[in-house]
């Protein structure tokens, strides 16, 4: 499976947000992170890869555009923000989900693949308890268990770590991690914590006004050049005792 | 944990929804007995047994209260389950037929045809105030939709239209009310009022074809309805057309609206606290939530009913102003408690 982007250009009316991205084949088993300012067009190129913003260009996923076709099965998008509490169970959260788009599957079946979701995330407490009762970050991992049910090939993951303790943030980048490894999918994970996308991603996308500031490993893309062209920021590239880079901010740059 | 718990004690959950439905349905059998033994002409329902002999009081049971207290029943459960679907599907608990222009559309069509005798050739004269009512409300709905789109078809978007739409039909309605003769007025006033007054067996009918036709339908949505909840952007990347079916609903939601304001005017309370009580009992999966929506509805129209015929001894209320004199300081009890518990 392999991801592929060419001249992916998006406008908000006459606003470019992405500019002609382009981004070479990207192979299963692969987490890439997004990485940028607010702004930088992270969450847009999300969106229209989940065909919720309409872009022109190419983006293909095994060959099929993911522009101009249906690859919602294919597809499995996190939003960034999602709703306040409601009397929704979280179980039937993950249930609803799997009952509208893959009604075909038995009822054991389903619940053979929630229960195995609910266990991957560790959220087999929070099953029964309404959305009103989980705070932002246990509704952000319910949000995640929605996406992972339909054992999608491609995950876009909007800031999947925003809301969540220390302990979380690893959680679910291991379960990520280990996802693409052990069923070949795809993660594309936009997020703010630059040494956490250094610690589990095998590629960045550094974007800036929406485009290609930097592609590639973390240790190659990660220089106090990039990080200043993206981030406005001076900043230490430095390596840590396991040989992964470690970004240290110092003064953020005159805008 | 054993393998499946999770199933296992989500199933115990929903066996709790399914006593709690069927209680719901209790009451509102009850509640219709109690309205049917309630009535200005001070005869009880002991009495009302006696109906087979007695043609006086057949015609009070079979003619009068019974198919009044079937109106309100049936009214109460289009209304509240029109409401629910527009909650979900446009995302606001404030949402209703009436807050949305549609009630006021549909009463809107029925004083036209009431003013300028739209009958039309070979349709009886009962279709002809619930086919204008029911014309006027899908135009609207199809309006506000149509400018919805245009913005990008947000929920948001669809509410600020509708509001618009209940101003853009009161302004239309007292023009009719305006030039229309004083007969014709007096018509019109029936119809903004709420009264059960009028119902008759083939209008009870009508209202239950058209609760027959959209319960199903909604049923058949229930899973998407109940994705929506998880936010539009998430369910539209799972391949729900959020779009289609928002449209899908508001056209039901017009067929309900029109199918209850035809034949008892305007009652805006309900499509408003039915939803809101079947949230509180059985919470949002929408095969339990919609039918829980109608059910409370039903059951809170026909305590309405009741309370009209009660209130003041031998005169019946209006039930629209029973609704909202009486019905919304006990909802916002109910819901202040409520937020209190947490």
């Amino acid at each position: 499976m392999t991801l592929y982007l060419n001249g992916l250009s998006v406008r908000y009316g006459q606003r470019p947000v992405l500019t002609d991205l382009c981004l070479p084949p990207v192979a299963a088993g692969s987490v890439v992170g997004l990485l940028g300012a607010n702004g930088a067009g992270k969450s847009t190129l999300l969106r229209a890869l989940a065909g919720l913003q309409s872009a022109t260009g190419t983006a293909t996923l095994d060959g099929q555009s993911l522009l101009t076709s249906t690859h919602h099965e294919a597809v499995g998008y996190l939003p960034q923000s999602l709703p306040q509490g409601s009397p929704l169970l979280a179980y039937e959260a993950v249930l609803s989900t799997l009952r509208a788009t893959r009604p075909d599957l038995s009822r054991r079946a389903a619940e053979q693949r929630i229960e195995t979701v609910f266990d991957r995330l560790g959220l087999r407490d929070l099953a029964l308890r309404t959305m009103a009762q989980l705070s932002g970050g246990q509704r952000q991992m319910v949000g995640l268990a929605q996406v992972l049910v339909r054992q999608p090939r491609l995950l876009l993951l909007d800031e999947p770590t925003s809301a969540l303790d220390l302990r979380w943030q690893l959680a679910v980048l291991q379960t990520v991690r280990s996802l693409t490894v052990d069923h070949g999918c795809l993660a594309l994970i936009a997020i703010h914590d630059i040494n956490l996308a250094a610690r589990f991603c095998d590629r960045l996308l550094i974007l800036g006004d929406g485009t290609v500031i930097a592609d590639g490993p973390p240790a190659s893309a990660l220089t106090p050049a990039t990080l200043s062209d993206a981030y406005a920021v001076s900043a230490r590239v430095e390596r840590c005792s396991l040989g992964t880079p470690i970004v240290l901010a110092d003064s953020a740059l005159p805008l | 944990m054993t393998a499946f718990s999770l199933a296992a004690g989500y199933r115990r959950r929903i066996l709790g929804r399914i006593v709690l439905l069927t209680a719901l349905a209790g009451a509102v059998a009850a509640a219709m007995l109690l309205d049917v033994a309630t009535g200005p002409s001070g005869v009880r329902l002991t009495d009302l047994l006696q109906a087979d002999t007695e043609p006086a009081l057949a015609i009070i049971l079979w003619d009068i209260r019974l198919p009044q207290a079937v109106m309100a029943v049936l009214v109460g459960a289009a209304l509240a389950l029109a409401g629910a679907e527009m909650q979900t599907t446009l995302n606001n608990a404030l949402a209703s037929p009436f807050t949305l222009g549609l009630t006021n559309a549909a009463t809107l069509g029925a004083a036209l045809g009431i003013v300028f005798d739209l009958s039309l050739p070979g349709i009886p004269s009962l279709w002809t105030i619930p086919l204008n009512a029911f014309a006027a409300a899908v135009a609207a709905t199809l309006l506000v939709n149509a400018l919805a789109r245009s913005q990008g078809a947000g929920a948001d978007t669809i509410v600020l239209f509708g509001i618009a739409m209940v101003f853009v039909m009161n302004a239309l309605l007292w023009l009719i009310q305006y030039v229309a003769s004083a007969d014709a007025v007096q018509q019109i006033v029936f119809w903004t009022m709420g009264s059960l007054n009028r119902a008759t067996w083939e209008k009870d009918a009508l209202v239950a074809l058209a609760l027959a036709i959209c319960l199903p339908l909604s049923l058949r949505q229930a899973w998407a309805m109940t994705t929506l909840r998880s936010g539009e952007d998430h369910a539209r990347s799972f391949g729900i057309p959020v779009a289609r079916l928002r449209l899908v609903v508001l056209l039901r939601v017009s067929l309900l609206a029109a199918a209850a304001v035809s034949f008892v005017g305007t009652i805006g309370f309900i499509g408003l606290v039915g939803p809101h009580l079947a949230r509180l009992l059985i919470g949002e999966d929408h095969r339990f939530y919609l039918p829980g929506a109608a059910l409370a509805g039903a059951l809170v129209m026909s305590l309405a009913s009741t309370a009209s015929k009660s209130i003041v001894p031998g005169l019946v209320l209006p039930v629209g102003i029973v609704t909202a004199l009486v019905g919304i300081p006990l909802f916002m009890t109910l819901l202040l408690s409520q937020r209190r518990r947490g």
